[in-house]
């Protein structure tokens, strides 16, 4: 039963495939995209691409004006938004939103989507505070990449949810990493099935490089902080229980990865609690769509 | 006037100084009286500590850190099969359990 819709070997290109052919990244990113790369866009401009989606809008608002931003002042128009957070962030944050809508019929036995999205969410505000910690710009490529971390595992367990079933059966069993068990079963992993897919979608590599590489950052050769970041993250978030994707256990740290963050081990727990408050009015905003 | 950690910061404090952001810009101006807004602020923006007016220094400690030591045992014993693919001697680890303990104590050991 494992493959029964799947014949033939499974590979990382045909999992791509067969996902690319069902689902597609809005329209509306690659017009977003295309504005922003113009030279001689405007705000006015993008707002205008942006306020076509009327849920995306007002999603970006309320997180615009939400504890996660801090602004004092009210933001209560898209043009402000894009000339306050800037052009990249609320292209990446827009990026981030969209990808949450596109996968919505999955298994509910297999994964429960909505810890799915707060795991996601927390690894997102995470890996903005540890970023806006270092004094990174652009922190929203971060939080987006964040976000979109495990992207893969709902590519998995639409393509091959028989598999994917195994895999979990197995770990839970046996008590070892889901990780391990994709390699040893597909021989990749969903860091990988992320990456292929959000390269075909043209994701920038920005984004891309940090989730393909969030169990190795030492594989990361264009944004090895980007990865470093979303691999902290994503261990912060699976020892606070912050959401699940299926893991059980904690993630072991890659220590290079700790140490080219150069933080101390003393702000971590600054962090969590700067973040907590923020947690929870990011999911009731950006969950609401993604379930 | 004396630092008060923002745990222990409560609505109704007046500021003995101006409260800045980790770059130095200004939040809340010397005299103003906070209120629970003030101090969600403050968090989001991750100020730790504020001088406050009418306060000896070192009076009051940080939260206290007397938990009964069976509800800690308890909640130890909770996270501690969730940490063993990790280096237990690194010291982001030991931080993160440290934390996940104590948000166990104070949420409850299931």
């Amino acid at each position: 039963m494992a493959s029964a819709d799947f014949k033939g070997p499974v590979t990382l290109e045909r999992l791509v495939d067969m996902t690319t052919t069902v689902y597609s990244l809005p329209l509306f990113y690659d017009r977003l995209t295309e504005i922003i790369n113009h030279p001689r866009c405007s705000v006015t401009d993008i707002a205008r691409v942006i306020t076509e989606d009327q849920g995306l809008t007002a999603r970006l608002l309320k997180l615009a004006n939400s504890p996660m931003f801090g602004y004092y002042s009210r933001i209560d128009t898209i043009n402000k938004a894009v000339t306050i957070i800037g052009t990249q962030q609320i292209r990446d944050l827009a990026l981030a939103m969209s990808v949450m809508e596109v996968f919505t019929d999955i298994p509910k036995e297999l994964i429960n989507m909505k810890s799915f999205w707060r795991h996601g969410i927390a690894c997102g505000i995470i890996a903005r505070a540890l970023a806006t910690y270092r004094r990174e710009n652009n922190v929203e490529r971060y939080f987006a990449a964040g976000i979109l971390h495990d992207l893969g595992l709902l590519v998995m367990c639409t393509t091959i949810p028989g598999i994917v079933r195994e895999i979990l059966v197995t770990c839970s069993k046996d008590g070892t990493l889901c990780l391990n068990g994709e390699l040893a079963h597909l021989g990749f992993t969903h860091a990988e099935v992320g990456r292929d897919l959000f390269r075909k979608w043209k994701i920038p590599v920005s984004i891309v490089e940090p989730v393909a590489c969030h169990h190795a950052p030492a594989m990361a050769e264009q944004f090895p902080l980007g990865a470093s970041i979303i691999h902290l993250a994503n261990i912060i978030c699976q020892a606070l229980e912050l959401g699940s994707s299926g893991e059980r256990f904690v993630h072991p740290l890659d220590p290079a990865a700790w140490q080219r963050l150069d933080i101390p081990a003393c702000a971590l727990s600054r962090i969590v609690k700067q973040v907590e408050p923020q947690l929870e009015e990011a999911f009731a905003i950006l969950g609401e769509n993604a379930l | 006037m004396g630092i008060v950690h923002i745990d222990n910061l409560n609505a109704g404090m007046l500021l003995a100084a101006d409260v800045h952001d980790r770059n130095g810009r200004l939040l809340l101006g010397a005299g103003t009286e906070l209120n629970d807004k003030h101090l969600y602020i403050f968090r989001t923006w991750g100020v730790l500590e504020a001088d406050i007016a009418g306060i000896e220094e070192g009076s009051t400690p940080r939260p206290a850190e007397s938990i009964d030591p069976e509800l800690l045992a308890a909640a130890e014993a909770e996270i501690k099969p969730m940490f063993r693919y990790t280096d237990p001697g690194h010291p982001a680890i030991i931080e993160l359990m440290h934390i996940s303990t104590m948000k166990k104590v104070l949420h409850g050991v299931r």
